[in-house]
């Protein structure tokens, strides 16, 4: 069965640590290894904070609209804006070697979860889709391999 | 209290910021404020205690890394002590473990001065 969780938040990067307890909460009620918790609360972190500077160019008071999705063995989080749509393509992480500040937060995204979408085929905004195979990543499963 | 900060500067040139909460895109500018501060007044040694920093971002990882550029710029020591578990994570994907002088505790990070 999979159970969904939506939650919206303003624009604003004072409700970021909001958004991250509640990641944290559904992950932890679902018995996801708390290795693996932090970094998934990362990702989510890290799509709402940059659909606030690129997307909504700092402006506080546009939505961000966000789907939880878990199975027993699946997290899938769908983030929807509003604001300025870029070409997937032109979304790089920046090269690991190179030490400067500044997209990081797409390589995090991209190095922790298994499947990352960026959709905008839509009048407006961009639809985020993240996905990542728990299996394996249940504290009972590590319980019993361990 | 989503962070603190505490700085002090002894009469030798080292100063120290403590941080304590969480460092993301909402309270970095305070750590990057601090920070400049700091360098501004000609301190010979920086030492960023985080002991009490329970999440890290992107955003908090990239003010980190401009203070490691203005201490190349400004021939200042920048030195990272007693990163917690989650924050060791997260400079872990990053690959910085190597970029940035990590100490144990601040007592170790002004060892060899």
């Amino acid at each position: 069965m999979t159970e969904s969780v939506k939650l919206t938040i303003p624009s604003d990067p004072k409700y970021l640590s909001l958004a991250r307890k509640i990641v944290y909460h559904l992950l932890i009620n679902h018995d996801v290894s708390k290795e693996i918790i932090p970094r998934l609360v990362l990702c989510v972190d890290e799509a709402c904070s940059n659909i606030i500077k690129y997307g909504y160019n700092g402006c506080r008071d546009q939505p961000i609209e966000m789907t939880f999705s878990l199975a027993e063995d699946f997290f899938e989080v769908k983030i929807r804006d509003y604001g300025k749509q870029c070409d997937s393509r032109d979304i790089k992480p920046r090269p690991i070697h190179e030490v400067k500040p500044g997209g990081l937060g797409t390589y995090f995204i991209n190095e922790i979860m298994d499947e990352v979408n960026y959709c905008t085929n839509r009048e407006k905004g961009t639809l985020l889709t993240m996905c990542k195979n728990l299996k394996g990543e249940l504290a009972s499963a590590r319980r019993e391999i361990g | 209290m989503i962070m603190d900060i505490q700085s002090n500067q002894s009469d030798n040139g080292v100063a120290t910021l403590m941080i304590e909460g969480e460092i993301d895109m909402n309270t970095c500018a305070q750590v990057q404020t601090h920070l400049m501060d700091l360098f501004n007044n000609n301190s010979k040694v920086i030492i960023v205690d985080l002991s009490k920093v329970s999440y890290i971002d992107s955003f908090g990882i990239a003010t980190l890394v401009e203070g490691l550029q203005w201490s190349h710029n400004n021939n200042t020591k920048f030195r990272l002590t007693s990163l917690t578990p989650a924050v060791k994570d997260v400079f872990n994907i990053a690959n910085l473990q190597t970029v940035f002088e990590i100490f144990d505790s601040p007592e170790d990070a002004l060892k060899g001065l």
